[in-house]
């Protein structure tokens, strides 16, 4: 199959009628990592969820396309099965629902019904990936999430990535509320999986986890839009300096604490 | 109320019912006779009780058939008519006496009660394998059963009672179930109420638990067009335990109304109140669940986690946790929440690539399966989850 590609023009994104993101265009092939960087508010959780199909956004114009298909004309199901995968912030927990037992059947999904990964193969990998990720093998027959702390849901999520091989991730303030050692754990979740085949956009807040997984790509994003793009360095001038002299340079007049 | 259920049952009626049997359970029939002058029905914001078939039936009640499986030496397992002829000192000191009568359909019962279940298990036995036993209800009739259950200081033991009748029929149903953990006993009682989609049923459960003694419920509800059952536990020994595990599947214009009472009475004695449910059609499910903590009753700890699923629009459940504390050193606590399944969950799960249905599929049967999963007894959990899938459609 030919590299990933996901494509996004002029899309704007609403929530109970009022417009988040305005307009945004961005393109992130295989091979690429691409950090989405700004301030609270700013709506990059918003694009985030409006392209996996959350149901509570809306999308109000503009396309979204994964290897040229539709994605916006998807179920979430679809999409995921397309290979758009989306780390959440806040990922559900599911009772009495084990995490092999999900991750398997969610495997299976995407093979198709005639071709189910074998029993033993799965969990040989779901093992290995674990160990990779120093996830407590225990955590295999916990119910998804149920008890977790936020650490380990992070990881959990970063785990369903890397069994499901997807060929887009989205990873979704993946580094908030983890200390440095988890962190430097998700990250090489992330670049494990790195190749042509496989393309990354992380949507943060901070500089920090770009320290451990090296950007291609950078765009700062505000009001709905991304304002500015470049490569690693712009991560590490706005590490420095903020996003007060963007704003001030843009002429953008925008309160931090506007939440979206 | 009717007036026939003021009338009901007679002097006369009590004292057919009663035939040959001892002369101390007559004389605790006609004593619950007079009393049952004074009492009235339960008072209920959500169920009819003066509408229920099992409040104004006023014929004689018929006995359930009895099916017993084959028991170890030393443990009786019968029909309850057949052991007051040949056991009648192991009932005498505890038939009846566990039930409080507090209402008219208690009253009603202890007047009427014809056949049922009697189990004994003598002290020191550890039974291995579950004690098995059906209550057959086979027509359109009126029926008060009894289910005794006696486990002797120090006994292990589980007994399964299985409550099924004929397609079709409608019976009408005021029975109880006294349950007499001795002192170190380690008890299971495990029902399975399958009863015809017309059957109404009225079934308290009582139970009393000694000293270090456990008692363990676990309950399954599928059956009858309205099921009244309450369940009363007195922990009334030191160290005494108890624990719910309830599962109930509702559908059709089915009504359940379930009480779950925790009565700690002795020191350091600890309830735990799981319960579980899944609603479907225009189902509705009452539930009650109470933690009584008298005073003295230091060291205690009483939980309660009541969660009701419902699948369709027009399901309801309406849940009713309680604490009545009256001692400061206690741990308790409860837990309830009914409503459909989560779409954040099912989003979630959507965005791994399952599809919708089978992401319900698994939703629902997690909610249950997590219930499940507490139940020690691998046959019990295995024929609680065939049941659901035979009567849940996700």
């Amino acid at each position: 199959m030919a590299r990933p590609t996901l494509e996004i023009r002029e899309l704007r994104v609403g929530i109970d009628g009022r417009e988040i993101v305005k307009g945004l265009d961005l393109t992130v092939r295989g091979g690429e990592v691409h950090a989405i960087m700004g301030p609270n508010g700013t709506g990059k959780s918003t694009l985030a969820s409006a392209l996996m199909g959350h149901p509570t956004y809306e999308v109000l114009g503009g396309t979204a396309t994964l290897d040229g298909e539709n994605l916006l004309e998807m179920g979430v199901d679809e999409r995921a099965r397309a290979g758009l995968f989306l780390a959440m912030q806040y990922p559900a927990e599911i009772s009495g629902v084990s995490t092999a037992n999900f991750l398997r059947t969610a495997v299976n999904a995407r093979r198709g019904e005639s071709d189910p990964m074998p029993v033993l193969k799965f969990h040989r990998q779901l093992k290995e990936k674990m160990e990779r990720l120093s996830i407590d093998p225990a955590f295999a027959e916990r119910y998804v999430n149920e008890g977790f702390s936020g650490g380990e849901k992070k990881r959990n999520e970063i785990l369903q990535m890397s069994i499901l091989q997807p060929r887009i991730a989205i990873l979704d303030e993946i580094d908030s509320g983890l200390d440095i050692d988890a962190v430097k754990i998700v990250a090489q979740g992330v670049n494990d999986m790195l190749s042509e085949d496989f393309g990354v956009l992380i949507i943060t807040h901070y500089q920090r986890i770009l320290n451990y997984i090296r950007p291609t790509n950078v765009h700062v994003m505000m009001q709905g839009r991304i304002v500015r793009s470049g490569g690693p360095e712009l991560a590490e001038q706005l590490e420095a300096r903020g996003y007060e002299w963007l704003r001030e340079e843009l002429g953008i007049e925008e309160p931090l604490s506007q939440e979206a | 109320m009717a007036s026939d259920t003021l009338t009901f049952p007679t002097r006369a009626q009590v004292e057919a019912v009663s035939g040959l049997e001892p002369q101390w359970l007559r004389d605790r029939r006609l004593e619950a006779l007079e009393e049952s002058a004074a009492l009235a029905l339960p008072m209920s914001k959500t169920t009819r009780f003066a509408d229920a078939a099992f409040v104004q039936a006023g014929a004689a009640p018929s006995a359930p058939e009895v099916q017993a499986a084959d028991v170890p030496a030393g443990v009786i397992l019968m029909d309850l008519r057949e052991a007051l002829g040949e056991h009648p000192d192991l009932l005498q000191p505890h038939l009846l006496t566990v039930l409080e009568r507090k209402n008219l359909l208690h009253a009603q019962h202890a007047a009427l009660t014809a056949g049922g279940i009697f189990c004994y298990v003598p002290k020191d036995m550890e039974l291995t394998g579950p004690l098995r036993a059906t209550l057959n209800f086979t027509g359109d009739a009126y029926y008060a059963p009894h289910v005794l259950f006696l486990a002797g200081p120090r006994s292990r033991c589980d007994l399964i009672v299985e409550l099924v009748g004929e397609d079709g029929t409608s019976p009408a149903i005021n029975g109880a179930v006294e349950v007499v953990a001795e002192e170190g006993a380690q008890v299971r009682y495990i029902e399975f109420q399958r009863l015809p989609g017309k059957a109404q049923g009225h079934w308290p459960r009582r139970a009393t638990v000694g000293r270090n003694a456990s008692l363990t419920w676990i309950l399954n509800d599928i059956g009858a067009r309205l099921q009244v059952a309450d369940t009363r536990t007195d922990l009334i020994g030191d160290g005494a335990e108890s624990r719910v595990l309830a599962t109930f599947f509702g559908g059709r214009r089915q009504h359940f109304d379930f009480r779950h009472v925790a009565v700690h009475v002795g020191q350091h004695t600890a309830s735990d109140t799981q319960a579980r449910g899944v609603l479907q059609g225009r189902a509705r499910a009452v539930y009650n669940a109470n933690t009584v903590i008298r005073p003295h009753a230091i060291g205690t700890s009483g939980w309660q986690h009541e969660h009701t699923l419902m699948l369709s629009e027009t399901a309801r459940a309406d849940l009713v946790p309680e604490l009545e504390i009256d001692e400061w050193d206690v741990k308790a606590g409860h837990a309830a929440s009914a409503g459909p399944v989560d779409p954040m969950q099912l989003y979630f799960m959507m965005a791994r690539g399952i599809p919708e249905v089978e992401a319900r599929r698994l939703i629902v049967y997690g909610f249950l399966s997590s219930l499940l999963d507490s139940i020690p007894l691998a046959e019990v959990r295995e024929r609680i989850a065939q049941l659901f899938h035979e009567k849940v459609e996700v």
